[in-house]
């Protein structure tokens, strides 16, 4: 099924609301898949695009909440929308301090449910882009040599070629090919976008 | 003599005296007392046997002592006796009748009131006897008829009362479960809206959307007359009825509450059950007490799944049998039977009524209510109602 807006997935265990939910979320060209229990959604497929989940609160066995907690668990990242017969404070405080997007209470407005979704899938698109940069960023620091992280470590903490050299026991002229692959590999533009990538990817070699 | 007939003549005083105890005419406790009275009189009426034969000891006791036409006198006053010791606000009036009769018997001789009568003999006080036995007996029928009405009332204003309060305890998940198809009645008609809009409208997509909001608005519609059902205040009728369908109802108006408490439901519900006869809204009352209890039970338990079993089973003389069982905290098997006794309770705020109010409605319908002992970790109740006729 084309779904140009995005995907939306909807766990609720009551028939009407999921029904209602399909056609209104269809309406405005979204896709969507419906599940009656939180271990329906568990097994099923994930989206290849930007999605969302509209989840209820009160669900039969797992209930909106155990899910979202065991999602963070399984690192299963989808932006939750969740909605809920009787809201209390305590409930909605901590779906959101979890990451919820948004918070509503049945029946709701469309506009406010569609305005969340569509903040949702934007943020799961925006995460999702951030994610492939990240996971590439970590393939081409996977096909460095040990050696090769060995002094891209050194060089983004500020040393000197022949510091390294001194520190690594060889000559310069050797860091200076390995500090070149590197560059090459990484494809790092510059040292300070080295230092950047070395950033993000959370790695800190010790000097 | 004087000694004695003063004796006859205060007889229905003492017994009156002796019935309330003098502390309640102060007022004093006099309410459970009467609650008491009401209680024992229920209890298959055999007061008014008891006192039938005492009444005709005394009689033939009497009629060696007088001569003929005073033992006729002295029935009519030992009926008075008895009639005055059943209830009491006859006294006044009776002791004047009494008396006026037993004054006439000794002033005149028997001859001087007799007379001819479908070609027979008779005299006067035979003939007031008849009468005021007739009278007496016809008032203190319509006053058995009174009591038991009243009883009976009063038990359906009980159980009326208990229902209410069970179904008060509902009230978060039956609110939950009306507000469900109305949550999907707002969504589809937007989506109805939606499709609707713009310059090529989806007519089939929209008529959809319509055709579900007409199914979700009877749905709530079907909720709120489960209720009403349920909580209207309705005079006891019988008549033939299908059990599984009446369980059916009252586990669709418990789902949200059953949901509510992580509870897994599972029904057993034979297909051979024989139809009974039976007023619909009391065994509801009874099944829907039972379920609540079972889930009540059940909320403390952590440790293992919640189950709730409900089953209806073709039981042993052709008897519908209706069994509710828990995995929740279970019974104490020597408090067993003290469960289904007023006013006990081992819920907290619990009035102690149901199960009591339970037992009677299923012995109103000539079955049993009682708790199965030593069968899984929970609790498991069992009512059977006879097959109809």
């Amino acid at each position: 099924m084309p779904n140009p807006e995005g995907m939306v997935f909807v766990v609720d265990d009551d028939a009407s609301v999921r029904e209602s939910l399909r056609g209104l979320l269809r309406s405005a060209g979204l896709g969507v898949t419906t599940y009656a229990t939180a271990q329906e959604f568990l097994g099923g497929p994930r989206a290849d695009g930007p999605s969302c989940l509209v989840l209820d609160v009160e669900l039969p066995g797992l209930s909106g909440l155990d899910l979202q907690h065991r999602m963070t668990e399984v690192n299963l990242e989808i932006p939750i929308i969740f909605i809920t017969g009787h809201g209390d404070v305590p409930t909605s405080v901590r779906a959101m301090k979890a990451g919820a997007v948004e918070f509503l209470t049945k029946p709701f407005v469309d506009d406010d449910l569609l305005t969340a979704i569509h903040e949702a899938i934007r943020r799961d698109g925006a995460a999702r882009r951030q994610q492939a940069g990240m996971s590439e960023l970590r393939d081409r620091y996977q096909s460095l040599t040990p050696r090769e992280r060995e002094v891209m470590g050194r060089v983004v903490a500020g040393l000197l070629n022949k510091q390294v050299a001194a520190q690594l026991g060889t000559s310069e002229i050797t860091v200076k090919v390995h500090r070149g692959q590197v560059m090459k590999k990484m494809q790092a533009r510059s040292l300070a976008d080295l230092v950047r990538m070395s950033e993000r990817l959370g790695r800190y070699t010790k000097v | 003599m004087t000694t004695r007939r003063r004796a006859i003549i205060l007889l229905p005083l003492t017994v009156r005296a002796t019935r309330i105890p003098p502390r309640n005419r102060l007022g004093g406790g006099a309410r459970v007392t009467r609650l008491r009275w009401l209680r024992e009189w229920s209890k298959g009426s055999v007061a008014p046997f008891v006192w039938g034969g005492i009444a005709l000891a005394l009689l033939t006791l009497i009629g060696e002592l007088f001569d003929a036409q005073h033992g006729a006198a002295a029935l009519l006053y030992l009926s008075a006796v008895v009639l005055t010791s059943l209830w009491g606000r006859f006294v006044p009036a009776l002791l004047i009748l009494v008396l006026a009769i037993l004054g006439l018997t000794y002033l005149f001789p028997s001859e001087f009131w007799t007379f001819q009568i479908l070609g027979g003999t008779t005299d006067v006080v035979a003939l007031i006897t008849f009468l005021a036995v007739a009278f007496l007996v016809t008032r203190l029928i319509t006053i058995t008829r009174r009591v038991a009405e009243a009883l009976r009332q009063a038990q359906a204003d009980l159980a009326h009362v208990s229902r209410v309060t069970t179904m008060g305890e509902l009230t978060t998940s039956i609110a939950h479960e009306v507000n469900q198809p109305l949550a999907g009645i707002v969504t589809n008609a937007s989506a109805c809206l939606r499709w609707l809009a713009g310059d090529t409208p989806n007519l089939e997509e929209a008529r959809e959307a319509a055709r579900r909001i007409i199914r979700d608005g009877n749905r709530a519609s079907e909720v709120i007359a489960r209720i009403r059902a349920l909580a209207r205040k309705v005079d006891t009728e019988k008549q033939p009825l299908d059990l599984n369908a009446a369980v059916q109802e009252v586990l669709a108006l418990t789902e949200g509450e059953v949901r509510r408490n992580g509870v897994v439901l599972r029904r057993e519900l034979a297909g051979d059950l024989p139809s009974v006869l039976g007023d619909r809204v009391q065994l509801q009352q009874v099944a829907l007490n039972l379920v609540m209890n079972g889930i009540e039970a059940m909320s403390t338990v952590k440790d293992r799944p919640r189950v709730l079993i409900v089953r209806t089973q073709r039981g042993a003389g052709d008897r519908a049998c209706v069994t509710v069982q828990d995995s929740g905290v279970g019974l104490d098997p020597k408090g067993a039977e003290q469960i289904f006794e007023a006013f006990y309770s081992t819920k907290r705020g619990g009035m102690g009524m149901g199960l009591s109010i339970s037992r009677s409605m299923v012995e109103n319908h000539g079955g049993r209510l009682y708790a199965v002992l030593g069968d899984g970790p929970g609790a498991t109740f069992q009512f059977t109602v006879p097959q109809r006729q």
